[in-house]
C-alpha cells in the first residue's frame, strides 16, 4: 500500500505541477496579448486598411483564454488534491472548451500572418498612397503611414522604387513620370526635409535615393505579433494536452 | 579659236569649285560613336516610362569646336529615313508634334564646351532625355526636351550642325525600349498558399483535440463501472473501506440473528 500511495502522491504532484505551469502560462498569454492589442507599432493603419481582418480577434481570444487557463488551473489543483470526481470532471470539460478556443486563436493568427504577402501591401500602396480624392479617412492614414515609414526606415515602396515604375498608381495620376519617377520621400533628405540632390534622386544615383523596399519594416512587427500568439499558444496547448490526459487517467482511477 | 563656243567669264573657275563643293555636301563625317544608355554607374532610373538616360558624347566631336551638337530622337521605323538636312526648331522637327506627324525631333542643343574632354573621373555625365515637362505643350519651344509619349522603341543619334549645315553625325543607337506599365489591379493578392507552420499547427492541434475528446467520451462511458476501475490504485483518504465494511456488516447482522 505504501508503494501505491507513493505512486499516487507522485502522480498527484505531477498533476499539480502541470496545473501550476498552466496557470503561469495563462497569465503570460494574457499579458502578451494585452501587449499586442495595445502596442502602437505604427503600422496598424496599414494592417487595418487591408480588410483582411487583423490580429485583434486572435489576440482578444488569447486574453480571455489566458485568464480562463489561470482560473481552471486553480480548480484543477484543488480537484487533484481533494481527489473529487465532480470537480475534476468540471475541470476537464471546461478545459476542453478553453482548448478549442485557444486552438481557434492559434490557427487564426497563423492564417492571418500568411495573408500578409508583399502583393497585399503593394496593391494597397499603389491604390491609396497620395490618392487625390481620398474616399475616407483611412486613405489619408495610409498616406501618412507610408510617409512616416519611408522617412524613418529609409526605404521606398514595398519591394523598391521600381514599384512606382512597373505599375499604375493613384500617385502617378497626379505626378508625372518625368518629374516624379518615385515619390520625393524616397530621396535622401537633408535636415529641412528637402532632397539632397533632386536630379540624383530622379536619375536613381546610388546614395541619393533609398533603393530598398519597406516590406521588411512592415512585416517584421506583424510577424512577431502573429507568431507570438500562434506559437506560444501552440506550446501551451501541447502542455495542456499532457496535463489533461494525466487528469483523465487520474479521474478514472478515483474510487467513489 | 573659230570653233570654240563663247564662255561665261567665270566658268573656268566655277566648274572646279562645284566639283569641290559636291563631295563636301555629301561628306558628313560619320563618327565612330554609338549613343548608348548609361551603364556606369547603374542608375535605377536609366529608363522610366517616359524618359531615358544617355551617356554624354565626350571626346567625340573634338574637331567640331564651332558646331552645335543636337540630339535626334526618332521612332525606330523612322530612323533610317531621317533626312540630315532637317533643321532644328522647325515644325518638321518640333517635339510637340511627335510622334505624329513628326517622326523624329531634335533637342538638347549643346556645343563642344558642354562636353569637355576627357571626362573627369568620378563625375556622372549623362543626358536625361525627357526631363523638361514645363515646355512639353508649348509650341513656341519646338526644341523642348519633353517626356516621351510612349514606350518606344526609339533610336537616337547626335548630329553636329555648323550654321545650318550638318557636318558630322554619330551612328544610330540600338533600339531603346522604355518601361511598360502594368495595371495595379492586375496584382493578385489571394492564394499564396498556406505556410508549413500553419498547416503543422492546425494538424497537430486537431489531432490532440480529437484524442482529448475521445478520452472524455471514454471517461463518461465507463463512469463508475467497476470492470474498468477494478484496479483501484487511487483511493480516497477515508471513506472507501469504511463503506464496504458497513455493507458487509448490514448483510451479516440479519444472518447472525437468525
Amino acid at each position: 500500500m505504501a508503494k501505491s500511495d507513493d505512486c499516487v502522491h507522485i502522480f498527484q504532484g505531477l498533476l499539480v505541477f502541470g496545473n501550476v505551469v498552466i496557470g503561469i502560462c495563462g497569465i503570460a498569454l494574457t499579458a502578451e496579448c494585452i501587449y499586442f492589442v495595445s502596442n502602437p507599432h505604427g503600422v496598424h493603419p496599414l494592417l487595418k486598411a487591408t480588410e483582411n481582418g487583423d490580429i485583434y480577434p486572435a489576440a482578444w481570444i488569447g486574453i480571455f483564454v489566458g485568464l480562463a487557463l489561470f482560473a481552471l488551473s486553480i480548480l484543477g489543483i484543488i480537484g487533484v488534491i481533494k481527489a473529487s470526481r465532480t470537480l475534476l470532471l468540471v475541470y476537464i470539460i471546461l478545459m476542453l472548451i478553453t482548448f478549442a478556443f485557444e486552438m481557434a486563436s492559434c490557427i487564426t493568427a497563423a492564417t492571418y500572418r500568411d495573408s500578409l504577402t508583399p502583393e497585399l501591401f503593394l496593391k494597397q500602396m499603389l491604390e491609396r498612397y497620395q490618392k487625390s480624392e481620398p474616399a475616407n479617412n483611412s486613405d489619408n492614414e495610409v498616406t501618412q503611414t507610408w510617409d512616416k515609414l519611408m522617412l524613418q526606415n529609409h526605404c521606398c515602396g514595398v519591394l523598391g522604387p521600381s514599384d512606382w515604375q512597373e505599375y499604375t498608381s493613384a500617385f502617378r495620376l497626379t505626378h508625372s513620370d518625368a518629374d516624379y519617377p518615385w515619390p520625393r520621400k524616397c530621396c535622401v533628405l537633408d535636415a529641412q526635409g528637402l532632397p539632397v540632390n533632386l536630379d540624383g534622386c530622379k536619375l536613381g544615383v546610388p546614395g541619393y535615393y533609398n533603393s530598398n523596399g519597406c516590406y521588411d519594416a512592415i512585416s517584421g512587427p506583424a510577424n512577431t505579433h502573429a507568431w507570438g500568439v500562434a506559437w506560444f499558444g501552440f506550446a501551451i496547448l501541447c502542455w495542456t494536452f499532457c496535463v489533461l490526459l494525466g487528469t483523465m487517467f487520474y479521474w478514472s482511477g478515483i474510487e467513489y | 579659236r573659230p570653233h570654240s563656243r563663247p564662255r561665261h567669264p567665270g566658268a573656268g573657275t566655277m566648274l572646279p569649285l562645284l566639283l569641290l563643293l559636291l563631295p563636301a555636301a555629301h561628306g558628313i563625317a560619320q563618327l565612330e560613336y554609338t549613343p548608348a544608355l548609361t551603364q556606369t554607374p547603374e542608375l535605377e532610373g536609366v529608363t522610366t516610362a517616359s524618359t531615358f538616360v544617355l551617356d554624354q558624347p565626350r571626346c567625340v566631336f573634338r574637331e567640331y569646336g564651332n558646331a552645335d551638337i543636337w540630339l535626334v530622337v526618332a521612332l525606330d521605323q523612322a530612323a533610317y529615313t531621317f533626312n540630315n538636312s532637317a533643321r532644328p526648331g522647325t515644325p518638321e522637327t518640333a517635339f510637340q508634334d511627335f510622334p505624329d506627324p513628326v517622326r523624329a525631333y531634335m533637342t538638347l542643343n549643346a556645343t563642344l564646351a558642354n562636353y569637355p574632354c576627357p571626362k573627369p573621373a568620378g563625375d556622372i555625365t549623362v543626358l536625361r532625355v525627357g526631363s523638361e515637362t514645363s515646355c512639353a505643350q508649348n509650341a513656341t519651344r519646338p526644341t523642348c526636351n519633353g517626356p516621351l509619349p510612349g514606350p518606344g522603341p526609339y533610336r537616337v543619334k547626335f548630329l553636329a550642325l555648323e550654321g545650318s549645315e550638318p557636318v558630322a553625325e554619330t551612328a544610330w543607337s540600338e533600339q531603346i525600349m522604355l518601361r511598360t506599365v502594368k495595371s495595379s489591379s492586375s496584382i493578385s493578392t489571394t492564394g499564396s498558399g498556406h505556410s508549413a507552420g500553419m498547416i503543422a499547427i492546425t494538424t497537430i492541434l486537431s489531432i490532440l483535440f480529437a484524442i482529448l475528446l475521445a478520452g472524455l467520451v471514454a471517461m463518461l462511458v465507463f463512469w463508475g463501472s467497476d470492470s474498468c476501475g477494478g484496479s483501484s490504485t487511487f483511493s480516497k483518504p477515508e471513506s472507501v473501506t469504511v463503506r464496504r465494511y458497513n455493507t458487509h456488516h448490514v448483510y451479516d447482522q440479519p444472518a447472525a440473528r437468525l
